[in-house]
C-alpha cells in the first residue's frame, strides 16, 4: 500500500472534507482564495479518482480504515461502479466549482463554498463505502448541506423549497435508519458483504421488512415517483450552479444506493417488476409535468425526474447490458442535466426571468451559451452524436435482448415519455432562435468563466456520445460488479 | 404478557416513531413538524438502543479479569445512537433557523398557507 499513498481511495473523501473545513480559516486571509478552494479540491478529487480508475477495473481496492479487518470496523470499497462514480462526481463538482467563481456573489460567500464542498464529500463517500451506518452518515452530510444550500439565495421560494425538501428527506433519513436498525438486530454487522453472505442463506421472508424501509428511505432522496414531490421545488429554487449539482449527483448518488441495497446487500430476483413499472410511471409522470411547465428550471427539473424514471428502468433489467445501460444513463444525465443548468443559470440571470418565453432572441444575445443549451438537451432527448442516444440506445437494445412482451410494452411506453421529452425541448429551442425577430446589437456573453465548463461539457458529451467504446471499458466491469454478489463478498471477506 | 415482557421496548419504540410520522403528516404549523422530528428521532433511537439491549447488562469493559462476555450490552448501537443524536440535532437546528427565517418572509408559520409552488 505504501508505493501507491498518493492513489489511495480515502483521499477522494479526507481531502475535500478537511479542505471545507479549512475555509474559515483560509477566509481570514484573502476572501478571494476562498472562490478557488472548491476549484483546487475537486481538481485533486478528479486526477485521483481518473488514475486510481485503471487499478480497480482489474481488482477492487479495499481500504481497511484503522487496520481493523472486515467485518470488523469499516471499509471502503473502491471498485469500478465507485469510481465510476467517484469520478464523475469529482469532474461535474470541479467544473461547476469553477462555474460558481463568477455565479456565486451575494450572501454568505463562504458558508456557500463550505456547503458544496461538503455535499461532494458526502456524495463520494456515499459511492465508496462498504458498511451500511456509514453510507447513512454520508448520505446525511449530503443531504443537510443539499437543504442549506436550496434555501441558499433566501427567498421565499428557496425557503419554502428547503422546508419541504427537508421534512420529506428527514423522514427519509428516520426511515433508512430504522431498516439499518432492522438488520444489524437480525444479523449483527454492518458490513454490506458481511450481510449479503448472511442474507444469501436467510430465508425467512422477515428480511424483507428492512429492506421496504431502506428501499423507502433512499428512494426519498433518488426520487422515485411515489416519493418525488419535493423533487421539482427544490431544483428549481436553488441557485443554478447547486441545481446541476442536486440534479446531476445528488439524485444519481440515492439511486446508486437503492441499486447497491437491491443488488448486492438483498441480492432481490423476483421483484423487479414492481421497480421497472416504477420506473416507467417515473418517466411518463416527469415527462408529462415537465412538459406543461412554463419556468425553465421547473421544467429541467421534471426532466429530471423522467430520467431517474429511465435510469431506474435500466436498472430493473438487471441483465449486463441493462445494468451497464443504465450506468452508461446516469453519466449521461450527470453530463447532459449539470450543462443545462449552467447554461440556463446564465440564460435566467441575463434576462431576469425564469419564465421561457422571455428567452425569446437569447439565441443571438449569447450565441454561445444557447449552442451549449441546445447541445445539452440533444445529449437529454437522445439525437446522434452525442452521449444521451448511444446510452439510450444502449437501454433498448438491453430491453429488447430477450424478447419478453412485458419489457418490449415497457420500453414503449418509455420511448413515449422520450418522445414527449423532444416536444418541450425542441420548443424551448425554437424560443430560443426563432421567436422575437428583433434584432439584438448587444451581445452579452457568459464570462469565460462559465463558458469554460460548459465548453468542457459539451466536449465530453460530444466525445463520449461519438467512442462510447471509452466509458463501455468501464461500464461493463463495473456492470458485473453490480451484479456478481459472490465476487463482492469475496473480495471484502476473503 | 411474556411476550408484551420481551418486546415492550420495541413497542415503545415504534410508538415513538408512529407518533412523530403522524405528527409530521398531519399537524399544520412548522413548529409541531419540527416536535414531531425530534419524537421521530428518539423513536429510531430508542429502538437502535434497544436492539442491544441485554437487562441487568453490564458496560463491555474487561475491567478485571473475571468478568464475562455475556452479561455485556452490545457497544455498537450505543456508537451509532451516539452519532444518529448528533445527525439528528444538526437537522433540528438547521429546521429551527428555516422556521425563524420562514416567519421572516412569511409573517405565519402555517404550512398549509405557504404554497406558492405546486406541481
Amino acid at each position: 500500500m505504501n508505493e501507491m499513498s498518493i492513489l489511495d481511495p480515502v483521499l477522494l473523501i479526507a481531502i475535500p472534507l478537511g479542505l471545507a473545513f479549512l475555509i474559515p480559516l483560509l477566509g481570514l486571509v484573502s476572501k478571494k482564495i476562498v472562490r478557488w478552494i472548491p476549484v483546487v479540491g475537486f481538481l485533486f478529487n478528479g486526477i485521483v479518482a481518473l488514475l486510481i480508475l485503471p487499478h480497480v477495473l482489474k481488482q477492487p481496492i479495499i481500504v481497511k480504515i484503522g487496520g481493523f479487518v472486515p467485518p470488523f470496523g469499516i471499509n471502503l470499497y473502491a471498485g469500478s461502479v465507485g469510481m465510476l462514480l467517484a469520478s464523475l462526481i469529482a469532474i461535474t463538482g470541479f467544473l461547476v466549482s469553477i462555474y460558481a467563481v463568477k455565479y456565486i456573489t451575494k450572501g454568505a460567500e463562504q458558508k456557500y463554498h463550505i456547503l458544496f464542498l461538503l455535499l461532494l464529500t458526502g456524495a463520494t463517500g456515499v459511492v465508496l463505502t462498504g458498511d451500511i451506518f456509514n453510507l447513512f452518515v454520508f448520505f446525511e452530510i449530503l443531504c443537510i448541506s443539499s437543504y442549506a444550500l436550496v434555501a441558499y439565495l433566501g427567498t421565499r421560494s428557496g425557503l419554502e423549497a428547503s422546508i419541504k425538501y427537508l421534512i420529506q428527506g428527514s423522514i427519509g433519513s428516520s426511515f433508512l435508519l430504522i431498516g439499518i436498525g432492522l438488520l444489524y438486530g437480525q444479523f449483527g454487522t454492518l458490513n454490506m458483504a458481511d450481510l449479503a453472505r448472511q442474507i444469501v442463506d436467510y430465508t425467512e421472508p422477515s428480511v424483507f421488512v428492512s429492506m421496504v424501509f431502506m428501499i423507502t428511505g433512499l428512494g426519498i432522496e433518488a426520487a422515485i415517483f411515489p416519493l418525488n414531490a419535493w423533487l421539482p421545488d427544490a431544483h428549481s429554487s436553488a441557485p443554478s450552479s447547486v441545481s446541476a449539482v442536486l440534479s446531476g449527483i445528488a439524485i444519481e448518488v440515492g439511486l446508486y444506493a437503492v441499486i447497491r441495497v437491491l443488488f448486492t446487500i438483498f441480492a432481490v430476483s423476483n421483484f423487479f417488476i414492481f421497480f421497472m413499472v416504477l420506473g416507467v410511471l417515473t418517466v411518463l409522470i416527469g415527462e408529462m409535468s415537465a412538459f406543461a411547465q412554463k419556468n425553465i428550471k421547473r421544467m429541467l427539473a421534471y426532466s429530471s425526474i423522467g430520467q431517474i424514471g429511465l435510469i431506474v428502468f435500466a436498472f430493473s433489467i438487471s441483465t449486463q447490458l441493462g445494468v451497464a445501460g443504465g450506468l452508461f444513463q446516469m453519466v449521461s444525465h450527470t453530463l447532459g442535466k449539470a450543462l443545462l443548468f449552467l447554461c440556463a443559470g446564465y440564460m435566467i440571470f441575463r434576462t431576469g426571468s425564469m419564465e421561457i418565453s422571455s428567452l425569446e432572441g437569447i439565441g443571438k444575445k449569447m450565441p454561445i451559451t444557447a449552442l451549449c443549451f441546445t447541445i445539452g438537451t440533444f445529449s437529454i432527448v437522445g439525437l446522434p452524436p452525442f452521449t444521451g442516444f448511444a446510452s439510450k440506445f444502449m437501454i433498448i437494445r438491453a430491453a429488447l435482448a430477450n424478447g419478453e412482451l412485458l419489457l418490449q410494452i415497457l420500453i414503449g411506453l418509455v420511448l413515449v415519455g422520450t418522445i414527449i421529452e423532444g416536444a418541450y425541448f425542441f420548443k424551448i429551442i425554437q424560443t430560443i432562435y426563432f421567436k422575437g425577430a428583433h434584432k439584438t446589437d448587444n451581445r452579452e456573453e457568459a464570462p469565460v468563466t462559465a463558458l469554460i465548463p460548459m465548453l468542457i461539457l459539451v466536449s465530453f458529451i460530444i466525445v463520449i456520445g461519438m467512442f462510447p467504446n471509452i466509458i463501455d471499458k468501464v461500464l461493463q466491469p463495473a456492470a458485473s460488479e453490480l451484479l456478481d454478489q459472490v465476487k463482492y463478498i469475496g473480495s471484502v471477506l476473503g | 404478557m411474556n411476550i408484551l415482557y420481551d418486546y415492550i421496548y420495541y413497542a415503545g419504540a415504534f410508538g415513538l416513531i408512529f407518533i412523530g410520522i403522524f405528527t409530521m403528516m398531519v399537524k399544520r404549523n412548522y413548529i409541531k413538524v419540527i416536535i414531531g422530528l425530534s419524537i421521530l428521532e428518539t423513536g429510531v433511537n430508542l429502538f437502535l438502543i434497544s436492539v442491544g439491549y441485554i437487562s441487568n447488562g453490564t458496560a463491555p469493559i474487561f475491567s478485571n479479569p473475571g468478568i464475562e462476555a455475556k452479561n455485556m450490552v452490545d457497544p455498537v448501537p450505543q456508537a451509532l445512537v451516539l452519532t444518529a443524536i448528533v445527525i439528528g440535532l444538526a437537522v433540528l437546528s438547521l429546521a429551527l433557523s428555516m422556521a425563524i427565517r420562514l416567519y421572516k418572509h412569511f409573517g405565519t408559520l402555517d404550512l398549509q398557507q405557504i404554497k406558492e409552488q405546486r406541481w
